[in-house]
């Protein structure tokens, strides 16, 4: 299992992705039942473990980019990159989420730093790497800024998210835009 | 202007000879994915196989005779609120604002046709000012320049994203645009 990491301050833990697996379950659970977590997500709060690791074995295992965010090897939350075929294998979508106790610690941020100088590399057809944030998610948008991501515009009415119609804010990153 | 009455209507396969003047011309397949179709055997396999059982898909008219098309493509799942628009009509006729009438026409009839349908998005190349003013006059609000979105006939393009809400169809009566 490879690890790829960045330590912060002397002494503070070491900030990792690596893949999530099945032994991963209780750490998945802690934010899979959190509805601040959720909230911006497509998916609803979780309330059963088998729910859980059904998505573990179904969903992220045979996805093409997914990994757990770990601090000292433990896991705090995911980010994960999706693939797209034929004329659109050129843009891939970004997406993360990392447990409630660690948010406003500039966690996130690291670890999309970390995707975002790799990533191109281990997908050489990969030219554009987008995400796309809830208008009212400020954080989500503030990490994507801090990395460098490039603010597109406002999708109107873009998806629907919990019953509704959302706006959404998209941004991209090339690979030919600065690395962060 | 008077240049005879603009129309939309289903593609019928007596279009054929019609439909070869403009698919079969580089110029107007040029920002979209169809090939250009140039053999009467394959306009009419076209007509009768994509165009015809379309969900969505009008033939623009002047007098009745096909001289472009309009279609809207419905996504489907958390996605089921928008639907695309694409256009394109015959070169002799660009210019004229006969587009803009058919693109206006076809936003009215869609968001009748489908009334749970939130957002009619579009796409338009960069360079493709022409197709950019179409949307402007038929009220699309411009949202943006999606970099390096797609490969479009094998180049990657950057394309500037367009949208008309069911909300804004109100807005579109008082200002008199629809």
């Amino acid at each position: 299992m490879e690890a790829d990491g960045k330590q912060g301050q002397e002494g503070s833990p070491e900030l990792s992705l690596r893949p999530l697996d099945l032994s991963d379950i209780d750490d998945f659970m802690v934010w899979a039942t959190d509805d601040k977590v959720s909230r911006f997500c497509t998916w609803d709060t979780y309330t059963s473990k088998e729910a859980g690791i059904d998505y573990i074995k179904n969903i992220v295992i045979p996805h093409p980019w997914f990994k757990a965010i770990c601090l000292d090897n433990k896991a705090i939350g995911a980010i994960s990159v999706s693939a797209n075929n034929g004329n659109d294998r050129c843009r891939g979508e970004l997406g993360y989420l990392l447990a409630s106790k660690y948010w406003g610690k500039g966690i996130v941020t690291r670890a999309v730093k970390m995707v975002a100088s790799t990533i191109f590399n281990e997908w050489p057809h990969l030219e554009r790497l987008e995400a796309l944030v809830d208008v009212e998610n400020g954080g989500s948008q503030r990490v994507l800024e801090k990395v460098g991501f490039q603010r597109e515009g406002v999708l109107r009415k873009f998806c629907i998210q919990k019953g509704r119609c959302r706006d959404m804010v998209i941004y991209s990153l090339l690979s030919t835009d600065p690395q962060p | 202007m008077d240049s005879g009455t603009v129309t939309l209507r289903p593609f019928r396969v007596s279009d054929v000879d019609d439909f070869i003047l403009w698919a079969g011309d580089d110029q107007v397949t040029r920002n979209i994915r169809w090939k250009t179709i140039t053999s009467k055997e394959e306009a009419l396999t076209f007509i009768k196989e994509v165009c015809i059982p379309h969900p969505w898909r009008r033939s623009i008219c002047i007098d009745d005779r096909s001289i472009g098309f309009v279609s809207v493509y419905r996504w489907s799942g958390n996605e089921i609120c928008k639907a695309d628009i694409a256009y394109g009509i015959a070169a002799k006729y660009w210019g004229q604002g006969i587009t803009t009438k058919a693109v206006k026409m076809a936003v009215s009839e869609v968001f009748k046709d489908f009334p749970d349908l939130v957002r009619l998005q579009a796409f338009a190349a960069v360079e493709n000012k022409a197709s950019q003013r179409v949307l402007e006059k038929a009220g699309f609000t411009k949202e943006g320049l999606l970099r390096k979105y797609t490969f479009l006939k094998g180049q990657l393009k950057d394309l500037v994203i367009y949208s008309f809400l069911s909300t804004d169809i109100t807005v579109a009566v008082d200002d008199k645009l629809l």
